[in-house]
């Protein structure tokens, strides 16, 4: 990796002021360090952001949660209101990585974590994202890359695990800049490649993301992830889900896919044909197929269009069910 | 520490008792070092530290293959803090001729564009430069430095399209050695190879069904944990020392010598403890490298790959594309076989798809048989061993095609092996005739087994089975051993210890010398201080280092007699030892233990040291394995679940059981991530993305139920406690008998590997509806 210059910011008015293009906020690293040693990034400077008060908390707000960036993907898991009341975050983060990467690893790093699409990843492939003329992986090799919005000039999937349960408890993000603060929609946050190809959010260079704030759930609600290993692998697809039940019928359903779209993907037609009946396996089979419509498969990932029902079924079911499937 | 009953962490059965009463063998004491592994102080070739040390890097092509107009240094050289660039120039000039490594001859040409490309680079990732500087940091600055001029060629990735003619040539020099003659034209096939046995086409006229099919397995690396490593000191009085990671201190001489031109005598190998080698560690990459910079730079230098490196660079073995042809008679009896294997060697030639021709069809007695080989050259890093190099691709083909025959035969998978099954005498298609061999032992230990009769319950699961073989190598051995005043034995070897094998040898030597393990005290050492060892490979360690264990023993034991006799006064001829005890032959008041003996070497001639130097080649034991699985197929993700696993092998006698349990589970677990899980991905310029454990995905314990051993021990006649390697077998039969099990459970037979959720789940949406047939 480069030299670089090592900043250790003490509060958010210091880190901001010292974010550039050329000066990158770090937190866990667990992402950022491979992406230096590869050379892909090669900032002037690093912001150690990890020792900002306040950001690594989780607190009660407005009957839900506020979650400070810093706060760690293990004492996520470890939170009884998480675990009790937000099971679909629960789950999506429950085995990432590995228990050491969960120890470092924060959820301001996931929601901004870099693409793991290994033509990204490597600095010899030809990669729009790095500035390239190109995207490797539309003729490569693209097992594992998108399904939906494939007609873009990238074919990444978003890395974020704890994304698409986000989406489905309609959470906002605070963001930090030199203006002060905003709230974005945790949908609005994320930006496909067709907006800005360079990035994967509505961030600025000398923004920050602070905090996650969560309002209360309002009703059951479960993650499933296909993956090919048990431990220390990422998803190849996987659904959040979030019902508002009355008795055995969903009157509203949010269904959010992850590791399938270059963003979290709401499954709009999924919500639709589930929203209304009453959740079995079959009408959980149907708004399966309709979550995936419109998958554009690119020449090597076509069995993930399957893995997206898979996943959308068995998320439903196990969220009205409250058991894993 | 005293000799300890370990607490069994598997559940091994010994199917057939050999009657003899053992004090050390088939104990399980701690391993000698243990202490300094659990504890961390056990020094690996990362840890060497010495005074002035420069650390290296090395710049690698980009290319998969280009040819190499310039390189201009200049701005690396003057970057502060480097100290050293070298390139290919700097090995000097070179008179190709043919090397003999002991491990087959290479063409020393090879051997030195390996480590550094000189005309062309031949793979991405090929060393094309390096760097030594008085940091990393500084190291990987100047590397970034170095312009190298390029003319960019096609490459040649599939094996398939690098045999066709017209296909573009690694090596313009090279004739593809054709059944001993030298083809006219240049070709990317190095060697064409065949075993030959009675009359195929006669054979084929008796099959009642004849079963062709086709296999093609991906490139997969040893994925040993520590990366490789070196470091170099070349002195003023042109002495080499070399301390690095490797299987053989006495190879990387060989190569290192062979490579710069110097006398074996003026290098010194200094083996480190290793971190997993399974093959891989047997080439040199580094060594000779960090050899020259520091020939140039006057300082000990460091080189220490990272994980890309590992990938990109250094041994995978061969992908394959295997045809496989046999025909059967109703009654399950197979009346021909054929095969044709096609090996990627990767840029050098080498590939060990003759060990695959000896070992697809070596379970079986069959009466004819012809098999095909082929060393094929593709723009991807040579190939290395791994874990019986060559056997596991060709299992996969042979095993799932008897699995269809027995299908088809209405026969239980075990009872079709035993039907056809090679015993004592048969004669292997390569010429071999076997010895006492324990094949049908572990098919009759495996039907014992409960597992053989479990229900399988639930739906999506099914039960596969299969065999493996591979053949084991005795090669060269050297121990010395000397007695110690306080009774115990110093044992000094070279051979690099990976699984265990200073305790498993030095048990060896304590057995003969009625001592405990623990009385002996083993010692890996660098190539000036023991006689010539071959490598750590081929499952020979405890049975060929042993042997010369063994025989120091009893060359110590008949020093001590003598020592005895001149004690009491009598001829060495009245002196009989036994369990450590020497007594006079006739006078049963005079007897002396191997400890007191021992404290009075002083007075009766001094030090005692018993030495051996054995070539055991003509008495290894080949090995067999019988598999059973049990899995379970998600219809709908293609995720196929291990629920069961059982490993069956005939290990002759295990000395330490506890590493030989580890030795078949460790091969299970390399097996099925084989099979399930990884692959290379290059993109169609030949380069790799995967080259992390990210990407490249190694199963994991989670991945993996408790793997169940069935150590059966039918002992090796050419051992005197019937040793046979264990290492490697267990490597051979998972994909095949995971294959068969995802048959029987989803009713799709997969010849392609791995055999992971994208390849199942297309199958079985493409399925053609077949249900599938009871195991």
């Amino acid at each position: 990796m480069k030299n670089f210059a090592y900043i250790n910011a003490a509060s958010e008015k210091a880190a901001i002021e010292s974010m550039s293009d050329k000066a990158l906020a770090l937190a866990g690293g667990t992402n950022l360090l491979n992406l230096l040693k590869e050379y892909v990034l090669a900032p002037e400077a690093l912001v150690n952001i990890k020792g900002i008060a306040g950001l690594n908390a989780i607190e009660s707000f407005e009957g839900g949660l506020k979650i400070g960036a810093n706060v760690t993907l293990s004492e996520l898991l470890d939170h009884a209101e998480v675990r009790g009341r937000y099971p679909a975050l629960h789950q999506a983060l429950y085995d990432i990585g590995t228990p050491q990467i969960r120890n470092m690893s924060t959820l301001g790093g996931n929601l901004c974590a870099r693409p793991h699409c290994w033509y990204y990843r490597y600095e010899y492939f030809d990669c729009k994202k790095r500035g390239g003329q190109g995207c490797a992986a539309i003729a490569g090799d693209n097992e594992f890359h998108a399904i939906f919005a494939t007609d873009g000039p990238c074919v990444m999937i978003h890395p974020s695990s704890a994304g698409p349960a986000l989406v489905v408890y309609g959470a906002k993000v605070k963001i930090a800049g030199p203006g002060g603060s905003r709230d974005a929609g945790i949908e609005e946050f994320f930006t496909l490649p067709a907006a800005a190809v360079a990035r994967e959010n509505v961030l600025k260079p000398n923004e920050l993301v602070t905090h996650v704030l969560l309002p209360p759930p309002n009703g059951k609600s479960a993650t499933y992830e296909v993956r090919h290993k048990e431990s220390h692998d990422w998803p190849l697809a996987m659904a959040s889900v979030a019902l508002t039940m009355a008795g055995e019928t969903a009157q509203e359903a949010r269904i959010c896919l992850g590791a399938v779209a270059p963003v979290p993907w709401r499954a709009a037609a999924a919500e639709a044909a589930l929203k209304g009946k009453v959740v079995n396996e079959t009408t959980a089979g149907e708004a399966a197929q309709k979550a995936a419509e419109g998958a554009k498969p690119l020449s090597g990932n076509k069995y993930k269009v399957q893995l997206v029902r898979t996943a959308v079924k068995r998320a439903i079911l196990a969220a009205a069910t409250g058991r894993r499937v | 520490m005293a000799t300890v009953k370990t607490k069994k962490t598997t559940k091994s059965k010994k199917a057939s008792q050999i009657p003899v009463r053992y004090r050390v063998i088939g104990t399980r004491p701690i391993r000698h070092d243990g202490v300094d592994k659990v504890t961390g102080r056990a020094q690996y070739g990362a840890d060497v530290q010495l005074a002035g040390l420069l650390h290296g890097g090395i710049l690698r092509s980009p290319h998969a293959h280009a040819r190499i107009r310039s390189i201009d240094t200049g701005k690396a050289a003057a970057l502060p803090g480097v100290k050293a660039v070298i390139t290919s120039a700097d090995i000097g000039p070179v008179t190709d001729r043919v090397v003999d490594l002991g491990e087959g001859a290479t063409r020393l040409q090879h051997l030195r564009d390996n480590i550094l490309a000189s005309g062309k680079a031949l793979y991405q990732g090929h060393a094309v430069a390096a760097v030594a500087a008085t940091s990393p940091h500084i190291a990987q600055e100047a590397l970034r430095l170095i312009e190298v001029d390029y003319e960019v060629l096609p490459p040649v990735l599939d094996l398939r399209e690098a045999m066709e003619a017209g296909a573009p040539l690694l090596h313009e020099d090279l004739h593809t050695d054709d059944l001993g003659t030298k083809s006219m034209q240049p070709s990317n096939i190095a060697k064409h190879l065949r075993f030959e046995k009675g009359d195929l086409e006669k054979g084929f006229k008796k099959a009642d069904q004849i079963f062709e099919r086709e296999f093609l397995t991906s490139m997969v690396h040893q994925g040993y944990i520590e990366p490789h490593n070196a470091t170099a000191f070349w002195n003023a009085d042109g002495r080499l020392a070399i301390w690095c990671s490797t299987q053989g201190g006495f190879t990387v001489r060989q190569q290192a010598a062979a490579i710069l031109d110097l006398p074996v005598s003026s290098i010194k190998v200094i083996p480190m403890e290793i971190g997993g080698g399974f093959g891989g560690k047997i080439h040199v990459y580094l060594e000779p490298v960090a050899a020259l910079l520091s020939k140039k730079s006057g300082k000990p230098v460091k080189l220490v790959m990272d994980r890309a490196e590992v990938f990109e660079a250094t041994g995978p073995t061969s992908g394959s594309h295997i045809q496989v042809k046999i025909g059967a008679r109703k009654d399950g009896r197979i009346v021909a076989a054929q095969a044709q294997l096609a090996y990627e060697a990767g840029a050098f030639p080498g590939s060990l798809v003759v060990c695959g021709m000896m070992c697809i069809f070596a379970p079986y007695d069959l009466e004819h048989q012809r098999i095909d080989g082929y060393d094929v050259l593709v723009t991807k890093p040579k190939t290395a061993p791994y874990r019986a190099p060559g056997a596991t691709n060709a299992a996969f083909a042979s095993e799932t095609v008897l699995d269809e025959i027995a299908e088809w035969a209405g026969i239980d998978p075990l009872e079709i092996r035993r039907l056809n099954g090679a015993k004592e005498g048969t004669r292997r298609a390569d010429g071999l005739v076997y010895p006492r061999i324990g094949f049908l032992e572990t098919l009759g230990a495996a039907r014992k087994h409960p597992h053989a009769s479990a229900p399988l319950e639930g739906p999506n699961r099914g039960r596969g089975v299969a065999s493996g073989f591979w053949f084991n190598v005795g090669l060269k051995s050297s121990v010395t051993a000397a007695v110690n005043s306080d009774g115990t034995v110093s044992l000094t070897e070279g051979t690099p210890d990976i699984g265990g094998t200073r305790t498993s040898v030095a048990m060896q030597l304590a057995e003969v010398l009625g001592l405990a393990a623990a009385d002996v005290k083993p010692q890996v050492v660098d190539t000036d201080s023991v006689g010539y060892n071959d490598v750590t490979g081929g499952s020979r360690v405890t049975f060929a280092t042993g042997l010369a264990a063994i025989e120091a023993a009893r060359d110590i034991e008949r020093q001590m007699a003598e020592r005895a006799a001149r004690l009491w006064g009598v001829p060495a001829s009245k002196v009989k030892a036994a369990g450590g005890v020497y007594r006079h032959a006739t006078d049963s008041k005079k007897k002396i233990t191997f400890k007191e003996l021992a404290a009075r070497l002083d007075e009766t001639g001094g030090p005692v040291v018993g030495k051996a130097s054995l070539d055991t080649s003509a008495s290894a034991g080949g090995g067999f394995g019988t598999h059973i699985v049990d899995v379970e197929v998600d219809p709908e993700t293609g995720k196929v679940q291990i629920l069961r696993y059982t490993a069956v092998q005939d290990v002759g006698k295990a000395i330490h059981p506890s590493y030989v349990e580890g030795q078949l589970q460790g091969g299970v677990a390399q097996g099925a991530g084989w099979a399930l899980n990884e692959e290379y991905f290059y993109d169609d310029q030949g380069r790799l993305a995967n080259a992390s454990f990210l990407d490249y995905r190694m199963p994991t314990a989670l991945d993996l139920p408790m793997i169940d051993t069935v150590l059966v021990e039918v002992p090796n006649p050419g051992h005197p406690f019937g040793v046979r390697g264990v290492g490697e077998v267990p490597i051979v039969p998972p994909p095949a008998a995971l294959a068969n099990a995802i048959y029987r459970a989803a009713g799709v037979r997969l010849r392609q590997l791995p055999m992971n959720p994208g390849r199942v789940l297309e199958a079985i949406l493409t399925r053609d509806g077949k249900p599938p047939s009871k195991a």
